[in-house]
């Protein structure tokens, strides 16, 4: 009979919800805000209720804020130490700065905490960069009202040190952090594969090396004209030692979190938003100057509900889902909000060049060459991407450019293609309905309506039938990288760093993302081997020549798409964004904005 | 009742383990592992990643370490340390260095500084509220259709009722969410499209502290949207179930005995049809309250659902042993309350 009771009470109180609904509330504006937060405070627990009142004193429309949208999930982390995905790195970049700082649109390396820093090529090949920090930043964090200095035991305010940039690489160093970003550590800098891997145990074998508490000096293990890019990168950031060590891998909790950039994080509602507030105290410098906006907040919201929120007014920028695009294309509103950026991904197809029919070049040049691109673009992917000639995405460091190299690669050409293989069929005796293709990708319609499309357009072209598989992602990962690669399958690579070097000689060298070796044999992927192609890569990573540099990432891409024809490359990414027309910003090519550089006219705003 | 309800939670137990037995072993079957991207990482980094997690021990000790942090208390000299490692769901304080701490459920992969407990308590209570209005919704809607369309049997109403009821089984979220956003959020800018209303602290855990516009401006659509499709399927089963009792011998007895037509229906015709409601009530109720995938995802409501799919996706081990675990007790517990509903609708049903 109690749970007849309890099945009733349920229903009472479900309506009760309802009929208390139609209770008039007052106007939320200066409502008291009650945070209660769990504090652990030498290991008794206490619960703290922490009543705060919104800064009543400049109404909420003067202050300029801009709400953003993440995409759909939680960020998975704002630990630069461990951040692998666009949205921590986004936030990572925003709460810290690096040694160096890469300008946005350019990808030029720019100063960031490091003022000036000076390279000298050691006798034994290593080259040894040492880096003058400023002495004016401190570290700040989020009270729950305002944004406060972080003092030290004696109540001075703690600055921005070469030790907390210490304490930071060696802790993504640590194998017990298990950081996946580590392994760029691991192939740069001096000792740090070692240590990473768990041979040694000794911080003093890595090349970081304190000399005074605002001048580092990194040993990295090639003169390569990517090092200052490198010791930009979220994985060195400077970390607060004495916050981590007192929360754990809590500490990037709001009300936790320390941090020094150029904003600092206010509030982090799990799975729904994440909060930056302006750092007051950051300096402001040439190129990494005092925000303008006071808050910015990014939304987990899946594209369409995004798209939603930005009609609606609520969303001041957005990336807009495929269904959109036509319509905002055609809207008279929209399209004028509407921009296609550049962004640095490649999209493109591998051949397991050890497979039948796929291991013979003219076949996988062939396929390469009948694939319209520029059809693809415009009437499957709709986002303005670019016809890719080679791998590494131009505006890299190093890689070539379509003004300087207009001819490069590959390009689709039907009578070329149709040459190639016939030339192929003339030799073996086969006919092209004989060649027994495999084309596999990753189980999403965003994937599949490309394969269908170069599906037909290879059928169409040279009478081949390939056919269509998919495989669900961790799967298919798997799958890709072992010994039965399918013959044709679809990969992407976008920037960690942007250099050349982070594209070709990271996938496509031996023991790269896409080609693994085992024991000295090519055992997944693309299964490539090519000496002289290995040694380009290597030599051009340290050419210190720029002019020449680009040359021999030219040669290597050529050796990659055209001779060798190990891929078929497809696209070059873009970003099709739309930000409202108050909103004065800047468009990053890597993923990360610098939202200092960006303004909001809130009187616009307000009257939109 | 009370030996048969006992005997019930006891059986409860055994499910769980065996449902977290078969779990443990079809995700470690399936191939791939979390930390497959699309970006290889180097053997060493993989190493250290394992490490961390205790996936490179055998898996009969892995599923053993999971069993114990999960189901057997803990004895602690510390209460709450921080560590993401230690979080466990129950935390009793015996003195201040002895602790009691149950139901540990490990970390997430997909983010370090959050556990599995993380998600439990910040996630379910969304995702409770939101089931629970819909399953209001479903029920305020669908018992009424449906009995209208019994006695009115082949008129307009019924008819009419029914045309409704195909609505909400033919018209999924995925096209009812979108389209319900843009006629009153983005047109006519009633309600906001996304985002959850409730903050924590929560009453009892679970229920919203603040009942007002500002809850419901953003939780009528989505539980409107997500029971919709539940009360279409409790209409129709309450209208083929009346139609079936209403020619029972038993009805025609209380009539022919001069009950009030009204009596007949209320007290004879509709207790008993609503046996086969309360059977789908069970497992519709575990489903609902537990996060609902599509409808959180249209209406950006950061509930449970997502990690249901996700933690399959990303092969997020902790989370999809608590997220099918979470489940099943949810399942097991409503239909237990299911089979107590029987015995008080039912009079020949006895558990003793």
């Amino acid at each position: 009979m109690r749970s007849k009771i309890f099945v009733v009470a349920g229903l009472f109180i479900v309506a009760s919800l309802i009929l208390s609904a139609c209770q008039v509330t007052p106007s939320p504006a200066a409502e008291a805000e009650t945070i209660v937060e769990t504090v652990i405070v030498e290991s008794a627990p206490q619960t703290v209720v922490i009543t705060t009142v919104p800064e009543a004193v400049v109404p909420a429309e003067e202050k300029k804020s801009l709400t953003f949208n993440f995409g759909v999930g939680d960020v998975p982390t704002i630990d630069p130490s461990l951040g692998t995905d666009t949205s921590s790195i986004q936030v990572a970049v925003e709460t810290f700065v690096g040694l160096t700082r890469l300008n946005e649109v350019t990808n030029a390396v720019e100063p960031g905490m490091a003022t000036a820093w000076r390279s000298v090529v050691n006798e034994d090949g290593t080259e040894t960069i040492t880096f003058t920090l400023r002495d004016d930043v401190p570290w700040v964090r989020f009270n729950g009202k305002t944004v406060e200095q972080v003092l030290d035991e004696e109540g001075n305010v703690r600055l921005v040190t070469a030790h907390d940039f210490y304490y930071g690489i060696l802790r993504t160093l640590n194998p017990e952090t298990a950081s996946d970003y580590a392994y760029v550590l691991g192939m740069t800098l001096v000792g740090a594969s070692a240590y990473n891997n768990g041979e040694t145990d000794d911080p003093t074998t890595v090349g970081v090396e304190v000399l005074d508490d605002f001048t580092i000096a990194l040993s990295f293990l090639e003169p390569v004209a990517y090092n200052p890019a490198i010791a930009g990168m979220w994985i060195t950031f400077a970390e607060p030692q004495w916050i981590i060590e007192e929360r754990g891998d809590k500490w990037t909790e709001a009300g936790f979190f320390q941090g020094y950039g150029p904003y600092v994080l206010k509030e982090w509602v799990h799975d729904a938003s994440l909060t930056m507030i302006k750092n007051p105290f950051w300096p402001g410098t040439d190129n990494i100057p005092v925000p303008k906006i006071e808050e910015i907040t990014g939304l987990m919201l899946d594209q369409s509900p995004a798209m939603a929120e930005y009609e609606t007014g609520n969303v001041d920028m957005v990336s807009v889902p495929l269904g959109d695009i036509d319509r905002v294309k055609t809207d008279p509103v929209l399209s004028a909000e509407f921009v296609i950026a550049p962004h640095f991904c490649t999209y493109y197809y591998g051949f397991n060049t050890a497979a039948d029919y796929v291991n013979d070049v003219r076949v996988r040049r062939a396929l390469s060459m009948a694939i319209d691109r520029q059809a693809l673009i415009e009437n499957v992917l709709k986002g303005g991407q670019e016809a890719a000639q080679w791998f590494s995405r131009p505006g890299l460091a190093g890689a070539p450019t379509i003004q300087t190299h207009p001819d490069l690669g590959v390009k689709s050409d039907a009578e070329a293609a149709k040459t190639e293989l016939q030339s192929y069929l003339d030799e073996t005796g086969l006919t092209a309905a004989d060649l027994d293709l495999t084309l596999m990708f990753n189980t999403s319609d965003g994937q599949r309506i490309v394969a269908e499309a170069v599906q037909q357009m290879w059928s169409d072209t040279l009478g081949v039938n390939v056919k269509l598989v998919n495989q669900e992602w961790k799967v298919y990962l798997n799958t890709v990288r072992s010994a039965d690669t399918p013959q044709i399958y679809r990969m992407s690579w976008c920037l960690d760093y942007p250099d050349a070097n982070n594209f070709i000689r990271e996938v496509f060298a031996k023991n790269g993302s896409s080609n693994p070796f085992t024991d000295g044999e090519p055992s997944g992927g693309v299964h490539y081997q090519n000496e002289y192609f290995n040694q380009l890569l290597l030599e051009a990573a340290s050419e210190s020549d720029p002019v020449k540099r680009v040359e021999m990432y030219a040669e290597a891409e050529n050796i990659l798409v055209m001779e060798d024809a190990v891929i078929a490359p497809i696209y070059w990414y873009t970003r099709t964004t739309l930000t409202k027309p108050y909103v004065t910003r800047t468009f990053s090519t890597g993923g990360q904005e610098y939202f200092e550089k960006w303004d909001v006219n809130m009187e616009m705003k307000s009257e939109n | 009742m009370g030996r048969f309800i006992i005997r019930r939670l006891l059986y409860m137990v055994v499910v769980i383990l065996v449902v977290s037995f078969i779990t443990f072993g079809l995700m470690h079957a399936v191939p791939g592992g979390p930390f497959d991207a699309e970006k290889a990482l180097p053997p060493d980094i993989i190493k250290n990643l394992e490490k961390r997690y205790h996936l490179d021990e055998p898996l009969v000790m892995q599923y053993l370490r999971y069993l114990n942090a999960v189901f057997i208390p803990q004895f602690s000299s510390e209460g709450l340390t921080g560590d993401v490692e230690d979080d466990s769901l129950v935390n009793i304080k015996i003195t201040d260095t002895f602790w009691i701490k149950w139901m540990n459920f490990g970390p997430t992969f997909s983010s370090r500084s959050r556990t599995v407990n993380d998600i439990f308590r910040q996630q379910l209570p969304i995702s409770v509220q939101l089931g629970l209005n819909a399953l209001f919704v479903a029920l305020i809607l669908g018992i009424p259709l449906g009995i209208i369309s019994a006695l009115k049997q082949n008129t307009i109403f019924d008819y009419l009722s029914m045309s409704i009821a195909i609505f909400g089984v033919s018209v999924p979220v995925i096209v009812l969410g979108p389209l319900m956003i843009w006629i009153f959020a983005v047109t006519l800018k009633w309600v906001p499209a996304t985002g959850w209303g409730a903050q924590p602290p929560y009453v009892l855990g679970v229920f919203p502290s603040d009942l007002g516009w500002k809850y419901w401006e953003k939780a009528l659509m989505p539980s409107i949207a997500l029971g919709l499709g539940s009360s279409a399927i409790i209409a129709r089963l309450t209208r083929a179930s009346l139609l079936q009792v209403i020619r029972e011998d038993y009805i025609r007895t209380a009539r022919a005995k001069g009950v009030k037509e009204s009596m007949v229906i209320v007290r004879h015709a509709l207790k008993n049809s609503m046996i086969p409601v309360v059977t789908i009530l069970g497992p519709m109720i575990a489903a609902l309250v537990t996060g609902t995938f599509v409808t959180e995802l249209t209406f950006g409501i950061p509930g449970m659902g997502k990690y249901f799919v996700t933690s399959i996706t990303n092969r997020d081990y902790p989370v999809i042993m608590g997220t099918i675990l979470l489940y099943a007790v949810f399942l097991v517990v409503a239909n237990l309350l299911v089979d107590i509903m029987y015995a008080f609708l039912d009079p020949r049903i006895r558990y003793d």
